[in-house]
């Protein structure tokens, strides 16, 4: 038996994630000292906190793989890298987030306090080895969003973002926790122990012993429930109509964070549940790639005649979850060396989409002046000229997106590339490769508004409040895209320990 | 002699009613109360299916996921009230400020 001790440094970094929510929570609200030093307390001290909840997280990455609480929460390096990469992608959220929040009177201490929640939530998803801990921690991660896209309270827009974000998000909830009860009753008899169980490394052991002939209706009917509600969070198209609207009226730093943590946290899930799925993969191989085909294509399409970068983007992020799910497709379909490398591939290529979007909101968020949000593509034109730094940032972001060559994003593209041919998917590829080119246009649409056009009005030439925060954020996100783009094997890696699923 | 599978089918039903309420409804709090239906029928599973099984488990689960819903209540309510404040109506279709 493991003492409760080991179970808690199990999940040690989300803890430490936790606990610090509350620090600044009270904090924020019992003592007047930091209370009016707010602004400069409340991100520094949840910094703080998430850096090290990720020293403890990168100090643990070479320790054995274990499981806690009886199961229902695993302590693999996959976890490990995914709580990295949520880290990362929550720190670079916060330094986005201070001025930006200061500019649109809207710095308090609940945000950061949201923010800390929702990545404890998104931790405890990457750990989870039990759906109903999983379900338990998607909520937290979701109903800590659904405040944070509301958070802008005097905006219209951003409490119907609020609003929708909230009925699609409880409505894909009622579809994962159904379909858990049916794979809970439907689990019985497939273990050894003969007991119904909601633990994925029992329905694991159970499916590699019997096979597909012992999933009973109940369980498929409730896997693919499950799916439609993880598919509904991951904005996979045709569950996707949410995302534009929330990713639109939310606050831009707030759109920021939640599009690439959920996506960080929601694909780490659905790759460790398909690879206990592996023994069955016969049967949801071919929807998972009609869904991968259908996101990319449906993203990309949809995002050619939008004006508006912001909801270009949220479009833009649907299409790569789908690129993403053409990796998971290929970690399902891939055998032998290239199942890891197809993991790893997959890894990287979420990575790279947490710094570009991180990057490109980041950039929206640099050009929003007092009052006024940079968001439609008209406020883009010129930029060049206007504000340079912004301009080339922007330029590396989208060249990076649209998967052109040196960045991050070209190099995940090829990876994925790879894998799924080396998996025999060469249909996949295919699409992959034509929607990258459909996305090309829209890309470069906002690099010839900021390069080649002349701006509109002078409205929003005044520079902006100094915010060493969000360039330094930018800065990094930059840097990373192109070193990672130039040496992208020193970024697979770094990602190999990922391979290692405990489940399997 | 009610059995297992009548709490199934009876959970079946209450969830497809909750589905097609959501998709059907336009009042923001009704549609909320579908997806609350939604969740209670998948509670009832849990409840049968553990009773079936002789397990705790599915009992312990309908905790959870209660604390769950309790928890989505009261940020959704804050949140159609906060709606209702700046848009004077929580009619769904009248909440379009983003079309493309």
């Amino acid at each position: 038996m493991v003492g409760m001790s080991d179970n808690l440094a199990a999940i040690l970094p989300a803890i430490i994630v936790m606990v610090t929510g509350f620090i600044v929570l009270l904090g924020d609200s019992c003592l007047p000292a930091w209370r009016n030093n707010g602004k400069a307390f409340n991100p520094a001290v949840t910094f703080v906190g998430i850096a090290v909840a990720l020293f403890f997280d990168m100090t643990r990455m070479g320790a054995k793989s274990a499981t806690a609480f009886s199961g229902a929460v695993v302590d693999d390096p996959f976890s490990r890298i995914s709580i990295l990469l949520l880290g990362v992608a929550a720190i670079l959220a916060v330094l986005l987030s201070t001025t930006y929040l200061e500019n649109k009177k809207l710095h308090h201490g609940e945000y950061y306090v949201l923010i800390l929640f929702s990545l404890f939530g998104a931790m405890l998803m990457a750990g989870s080895n039990d759906l109903i801990t999983l379900f338990v921690s998607i909520e937290t991660l979701s109903v800590a969003l659904y405040v944070l896209a509301g958070f802008a309270r005097t905006e219209e827009r951003s409490e119907e973002a609020a609003l929708k974000y909230f009925l699609l998000g409880a409505f894909a909830a009622g579809f994962l926790l159904y379909g858990i009860a049916l794979v809970y009753g439907g689990s019985y008899g497939l273990s050894h122990t003969g007991q119904a169980t909601t633990n994925l490394t029992e329905i694991g052991a159970g499916l590699a012993g019997s096979g597909l002939g012992g999933v009973t209706v109940m369980f498929g009917i409730g896997l693919a429930l499950m799916f439609v509600g993880f598919a509904f969070k991951a904005a996979l198209v045709p569950f996707h109509m949410w995302t534009p609207d929330v990713y639109q009226g939310s606050p831009t730093s707030v759109t920021a964070y939640m599009a690439a943590l959920t996506k960080i946290a929601i694909f780490t899930v659905i790759l460790r549940i398909l690879s206990v799925l592996t023994p069955i993969s016969s049967v949801w191989l071919m929807t998972a790639q009609l869904l991968a085909i259908l996101t990319m294509f449906g993203g990309n399409i949809l995002a050619v005649t939008q004006d508006n970068v912001k909801r270009m983007l949220a479009y833009s992020s649907i299409a790569h979850a789908g690129y993403i799910m053409a990796g998971v497709v290929a970690v399902g379909a891939a055998e032998g060396k290239f199942h890891d490398l197809a993991i790893s591939s997959t890894m990287f290529y979420l990575f790279a989409y947490t710094l570009m979007t991180i990057g490109s909101f980041g950039v929206l968020i640099w050009l929003s002046r007092r009052g006024r949000d940079c968001q439609t593509l008209g406020d883009l034109k010129g930029l060049v000229k206007r504000d340079p730094i912004g301009a080339y940032t922007m330029l590396v972001f989208m060249l990076s997106l649209g998967g052109i060559p040196p960045t991050m994003g070209f190099m995940g593209k090829l990876m994925i590339f790879n894998v799924l041919l080396s998996a025999g998917l060469t249909p996949l590829a295919l699409c992959l490769g034509f929607a990258s080119i459909i996305s090309v246009y829209y890309y470069l649409r906002v690099v010839w508004m900021m390069c080649f056009m002349e701006p509109d009005r002078e409205t929003i030439t005044e520079h902006a409040t100094e915010s060493g925060g969000t360039l330094f954020a930018i800065g990094v996100t930059v840097v990373l895209s192109l070193f990672f783009g130039l040496a992208p094997y020193l970024a697979q890696t770094l990602l190999a320990p990922a391979t290692s699923i405990l489940v399997r | 002699m009610i059995t297992t599978s009548h709490f199934l089918v009876l959970s079946a039903i209450l969830f497809t009613t909750g589905v097609v309420g959501v998709l059907v409804k336009r009042n923001p709090i009704v549609i909320f109360m579908c997806v609350e239906l939604m969740l209670n029928a998948a509670n009832l599973s849990f409840i049968a299916l553990g009773r079936h099984f002789g397990q705790v488990n599915g009992q312990m689960y309908v905790i959870f996921a209660l604390a769950v819903a309790a928890a989505e209540v009261s940020v959704g309510l804050g949140i159609i009230v906060a709606i209702f404040r700046a848009k004077e109506t929580i009619n769904v279709d009248e909440i379009n400020l983003m079309k493309s």
